[in-house]
Order: C-alpha cells, then structure tokens, then sequence
C-alpha cells in the first residue's frame, strides 16, 4: 500500500487561539466603550413649597429631607413645607434636560462623574419673573443641592437635587 | 508399466497440495512414492506462482483505485480559492469550532466585564442603572461650587450636614427684594 502524507497544509495551532484572543478583545474593547459612551447619573428633583404656619408640616415625600429642613436656615424662616412636583431623571454627560417645576423652569446637565463617586451637575433655575440662578457644583452621590429662592408673602420655593 | 495399487491419484495429490485434503494415509503414501512427491512439490510450487501473480495484480488494481480517491479527496480539500473572500470564508469554515469557541468565551468576558465594571447599581434602589458609587456619609466629601451666578441677586452658600450626608444650600436673594415687599 503506498503511504500518503496528509493533503492538508501543515497550519499553526495557534492561529485559531490567537483568533480567539482577537475576537475576545474586541468584545471586551467594545464593552468598555459601550460602558464609556453610557456615562448617566440618575438624579431626584423635589419643588418644594415653604410658608410659616401655626402649625409644622412636612409632606411624607418630603421625609428624605427632614432633617435638614428642621434646621436652620430653614428652621429659622419656615416651618410647612409642602412638595410641589417631584421628578426623577437620568442625565447623560453634556445633555442638558429639562426639570418640569410648578413654579419657573429649570434644567439640570451631569457635567462629568468625578472620582467614580461625584458628580459635577450644572443646574439653571429660572422664577416666573425670569430671575435666574447658574450653578455649577460638584457633590458626592446622595448628597444634596438645594436651591432657595424667597417668594413674596414671607414664602420660599425649594429645588433640591440630589443624584446616585 | 502399471502404478502401484497403493499409489495416490492425480486428484488426491492436488487436494493434499492445495491443503484440501490432510488424510495421513494419504500423506504417508505419497511421502512412499517419490512420483508423487515429485507431483505434490511440483504443484505446490505451481501453486505459489499462480498466488503471488494474483497478489501483485491485485496490488497493482489498489494502488491505481487509491490514487483516483486521493485525487478526489485533494480536489475537494484544496479546491480552488482564487480570491481574499473564499480563503478567509475557507479558512473560517476549517476553524468554525474554534471560533465558536472564542466566541462564547468572548461573551462571558464581556458580561463579566459589564456586571464587574466600577460603579454598580446602588442597592438601595432596584433597578437603577447609576454608574455612580454612593460612599458612606463619613466618607464623602463637602459639596464644592464650582461657578454660582446669579444676576440680579445675590446668594449666600450654606453647608448642612447630618446623619443622612451633606447639603449645599444656595440661597439666593433678588436685590430688589426690599423693594418687592414694598
């Protein structure tokens, strides 16, 4: 019987594993981009109405934010506050997006996370009288920005912010 | 002159040749007569001509078979791939395993990668897809303003900070205000 060598080419063995690496790379790569490109901080805005009454008043969505409105300076010009709309949004980097408020207008844009922990939020709020606040402040998640804007009638409209 | 009575046939001495027969009496007569031994050598020799042609063309019948399967299998092995796109399909047919095989592994590293990446969702709030990390209060650091404006009004900045974690208040006071209540 004639002997025969094998008519498939002598190819590396490490082609198909290097091929693998190759694919498995890329999907890493791409994830990671994927994980770049989905920068988001997902934040909580409360309006909130503050007035001076007989009687203190807190409204139970509001509880998150007891302790600090029981102290001054809000403790010291208000003692009823009253949650006027709530929102929650989740903000993409450099995307400015629309706060709906019963009182004035307002926007929130995620600036940048910092540190993996932070987040730098600009926030512009706007009364109905076109009086304008521009801010830009850098805070750790689940902490908070309120912003106070006296009212007429010794009453004062609250936006707190607070992203995680 | 007459054969021997006890002399074997022609037949039987074909038989015991070809190993069709082994009867001892046959075998000792033959082994008694050196005629017939004659013959029985005679025909074993001839009997391993005949086998060892027959060999040989059956080798040569193989051979010629072997060749044409080993033509056919080439030609399907080594088909003609004259262009880049069916040496690289060609080549992804021959390691389909392989890179099935880098495949799903390169889907667990990635969803490893996603579920492991920094900045999971917070526990305290199913289903959030925060790419934040939320530190312990003793931990966190004082809220800093980076850029306050406010026109027409001035704004005084207050730091609160509790069991729950810190608060900027930035409160924010029209100049006119006075003016206002008036």
């Amino acid at each position: 019987m004639t002997e025969r060598s094998s008519p498939r080419p002598n190819r590396s063995a490490a082609r198909p594993a290097i091929a693998g690496l190759v694919v498995a790379c890329a999907a890493v790569l791409a994830s990671a981009r994927a994980a770049r490109a989905d920068v988001t901080a997902t934040c909580d805005f409360f309006e909130i109405l503050a007035k001076q009454g007989d009687k203190p008043a807190l409204d139970g969505d509001l509880k998150v934010l007891e302790k600090k409105l029981k102290k001054p300076p809000f403790a010291s010009s208000w003692n009823q506050f009253h949650l006027l709309s709530r929102s929650q949004k989740t903000l993409a980097k450099k995307k400015a997006e629309p706060i709906a408020l019963k009182n004035g207008s307002a926007t929130a844009t995620l600036v940048e996370i910092v540190d993996t922990s932070k987040v730098r939020l600009t926030v512009t709020m706007a009364d109905d009288k076109g009086k304008q606040v521009n801010n830009t402040t850098t805070i750790e998640a689940a902490d908070y920005v309120i912003y106070v804007q006296p009212l007429a009638g010794n009453e004062g409209h609250l936006l707190s912010v607070s992203c995680r | 002159m007459t054969p021997p009575m006890n002399r074997p046939s022609d037949l039987e001495i074909m038989e015991l040749a070809d190993g069709e027969s082994d009867d001892p009496d046959l075998v000792s007569q033959i082994e008694g007569d050196p005629e017939s031994r004659a013959k029985a050598r005679l025909i074993q020799q001839m009997g391993e001509l005949v086998r060892g042609h027959l060999e040989l063309s059956a080798d040569a019948v193989h051979d010629a078979k072997f060749a044409a399967m080993w033509r056919r299998i080439d030609g399907q092995l080594v088909s003609p791939v004259s262009g880049l796109w069916s040496r690289i399909s060609a080549w992804f047919d021959r390691y389909r395993s392989h890179i099935i095989t880098g495949a799903v592994s390169a889907g667990a590293v990635a969803a490893l990668a996603l579920v492991l990446r920094p900045g999971v969702a917070d526990p305290g709030q199913p289903g959030s897809t925060s790419t934040i990390m939320v530190r312990p209060v003793a931990l966190r650091a004082n809220p800093e303003i980076d850029a306050l404006d406010t026109p027409g009004a001035s704004s005084t900045v207050i730091n609160l900070d509790d069991d729950d974690g810190h608060a900027a208040v930035i409160w924010v006071t029209p100049d006119d205000s006075n003016a206002e209540e008036l």
